[in-house]
């Protein structure tokens, strides 16, 4: 990317001609990629033009301003605070706490609680990331394909996505329910089972339940994303692969999963992140139990906080949680991506 | 051969859809059958009596008209505002170029990282401190927080694409930099902008978390705070469940139906490039 002027000088310009939306505005290091020759064009339009654009040093601090101080007061002030927050040992919202140390942090790595909700937290987000990503790879390869109203079904298969949880609650407490719900009806009405089956209710069962209804709300959001991926394969890309007599396997072998997997590595991203943040389908349909079967690091806090009014080990909670996504996000984006990205969810 | 193909191809969407609309047609069926068909063992497919009593009984037997208009308040307030701060944030970070933009930018992205959860036990303290737990005002706060960097990240497949001469002749004719952005560019990328309306309204329409933990009197409940009464641990009243859970559907249904298009591009041109 040209320099324009000086470093400290508010140059507007068009961001980089890096159009990967995944990137910062910041100039690639790679120059292989396309779009390095419309930057250079860019520029040489810009010249072209007054220049009056380039004016005005401080006139883009002035615009981020306002959602600085906002990010500001609501999410680094209570980051410091949750800090604060863990040294103290504070119970009841509002009441003052006796200065705790690091007591509140080896209570809650050396009990064996936090680390049973852990293994929870993690096998929830690996079976939902595995069944989302696939289940969202298999619907948009199926969506993908010519067939009559694709238009409307691309654009409208993200429905379950509009929903708010309390809905995905309700619809699957009533097609789970032991006694009135219809798949219950359905295992006992073809002799697959003998006796209903409390699939919420059931220690072993309720993890893959609450994840099987959790799944069909956020598949949909990823298939739109990956058919848009799709979309970009060449048509002549596949009609060469057909003409080679590539049966259906070796052409998604050979164009369309390597097409999409930056796009896919992006989405097992995205939905790791959200899957360890989900709070209320799991509420909703559990409340963490049966027998903290369901309890999540993210129910746990919710917990501490707010039924067993214990702030401070909420907060360690939540900052040792902080720390661990952290460190897979960073770990994430350097291995996997291979480069420095800036995501966003 | 080519039947079968065709054949297999239309099973197939067909197998996609039956996927996400089975669950959904249920509950709206459920939603109008009379309670002894609802609670008998046997499921209908189809009601034998229609029935409107479960939407009746939503407006008489619980304040479920306040707690939409709650929602609806929250939705719209926080979209406005997350509207203004975005919009100019992310011209100064598609436009402009300066020293910490590149930092600024990616801190804003990285946010999401942030466990939301943590952000409740602080905001809780501080709201409380302020005298404004258990108000909307609280809700509107933290869900402009919430949507803001997202909505950021959105406006570039939009931004980027509008031509910088227009914005150039604008400053010719003596425009100030603040008018050429409100006059010409900011009408120019209305679509990206309906874009990060819809996708506010329907965070700030879905949020549940942090509406459960600061919302305490009655009549500041929002919709799903208000519906979740109707799924009590030991009593279950369907009916209700069913019936709000169609009305609460319709609003993101319509919003989607005007702005879709665009959300949908503003979500995946940044994923696919």
């Amino acid at each position: 990317m040209p320099r324009l002027s000086g470093a400290a000088q508010t140059e507007c310009v068009k961001p980089s001609a890096d159009e990967r939306g995944n990137l910062g505005p910041s100039p690639s290091r790679d120059g292989s990629r396309p779009g390095r020759g419309a930057a250079a064009g860019y520029a040489r339009r810009l010249r072209g033009i007054s220049g009056l654009l380039q004016k005005d040093p401080y006139f883009g601090y002035l615009l981020i301003l306002p959602l600085l101080v906002w990010a500001l007061l609501t999410l680094i002030y209570p980051l410091v605070e949750t800090i604060r927050l863990s040294v103290l040992d504070v119970g009841y919202v509002g009441t003052p706490g006796a200065f705790a140390g690091v007591s509140n942090y080896v209570r809650i790595l050396a009990g064996g609680e936090f680390w049973r909700t852990l293994r929870v937290s993690v096998t929830w987000t690996a079976l939902n990331v595995a069944f989302q990503v696939l289940l969202a790879l298999v619907a948009a390869l199926v969506l993908n394909q010519e067939f009559r109203g694709h238009e409307f079904v691309r654009t409208w298969i993200i429905l379950p996505w509009l929903f708010p949880s309390i809905v995905l609650a309700t619809m699957g407490k009533w097609v789970l329910d032991p006694t009135l719900g219809v798949v219950n009806y359905l295992l006992l009405s073809s002799g697959l089972v003998e006796r209903p089956i409390s699939f919420l209710g059931s220690p072993g069962i309720a993890l893959y339940a609450v994840t099987a209804v959790n799944v069909w709300r956020w598949f949909p959001f990823f298939t739109v994303i990956i058919l848009a991926a799709l979309q970009t394969i060449p048509r002549e890309l596949g009609e060469a692969a057909d003409m080679d007599g590539a049966g259906y396997f070796a052409r998604l072998w050979h164009v369309e999963l390597p097409t999409i997997s930056e796009v896919l590595k992006v989405v097992i991203l995205i939905a790791s992140l959200w899957a360890i943040n989900i709070f209320d389908a799991i509420w909703l349909l559990t409340r963490g139990g049966p027998i903290y079967k369901t309890t999540t690091l993210t129910i746990l806090i919710y917990y501490k906080a707010f039924q067993e009014y214990r702030i401070s080990q909420a907060a360690t909670i939540s900052l040792v949680m902080f720390v661990i996504l952290l460190a897979y996000g960073v770990g994430y984006l350097r291995r996997v991506m291979k480069e420095e990205v800036a995501i966003s969810a | 051969m080519r039947t079968v193909k065709t054949i297999g191809r239309y099973l197939s969407v067909a197998a996609v859809l039956a996927v996400v609309m089975l669950p959904m047609y249920w509950v709206v069926i459920c939603s109008f059958k009379t309670v002894p068909e609802l609670t008998s063992p046997t499921p209908t497919f189809w009601p034998k009596t229609f029935t409107l009593e479960h939407y009746t009984r939503l407006f008489e037997q619980v304040p479920f008209a306040r707690y939409f208009l709650n929602s609806v308040y929250v939705a719209l307030a926080a979209t406005g505002i997350t509207l203004v701060l975005a919009s100019l944030a992310a011209y100064s970070v598609y436009r402009c170029r300066y020293r910490g933009r590149e930092l600024l930018y990616r801190t804003f992205i990285s946010i999401y990282i942030f466990p939301r959860v943590l952000l409740i036990i602080p905001l809780y303290v501080a709201f409380t401190g302020l005298g404004i737990i258990d108000t909307l005002l609280a809700l509107v706060i933290v869900n402009v927080t919430i949507v803001a960097p997202f909505s950021v990240w959105m406006l570039r497949a939009f931004f980027v694409g509008v031509p910088l001469e227009l914005e150039d002749a604008a400053l010719v004719d003596g425009a100030s930099r603040l008018q050429v952005l409100v006059r010409v560019f900011l009408p120019l990328s209305a679509p990206g902008l309906a874009a990060l309306a819809l996708n506010s309204f329907l965070m700030c329409w879905t949020e549940y978390l942090f509406a459960v933990a600061f919302l305490i009197s009655d009549t500041n409940k929002t919709l799903p705070v208000g519906m979740a009464h109707f799924l009590q641990q030991y009593f279950i009243d369907w009916g209700l469940l069913m019936s709000s859970s169609v009305i609460i559907a319709i609003p993101p249904i319509l919003l989607f139906g005007l702005a879709g298009r665009w959300f949908i591009k503003g979500l995946t041109a940044g994923a696919i490039k």
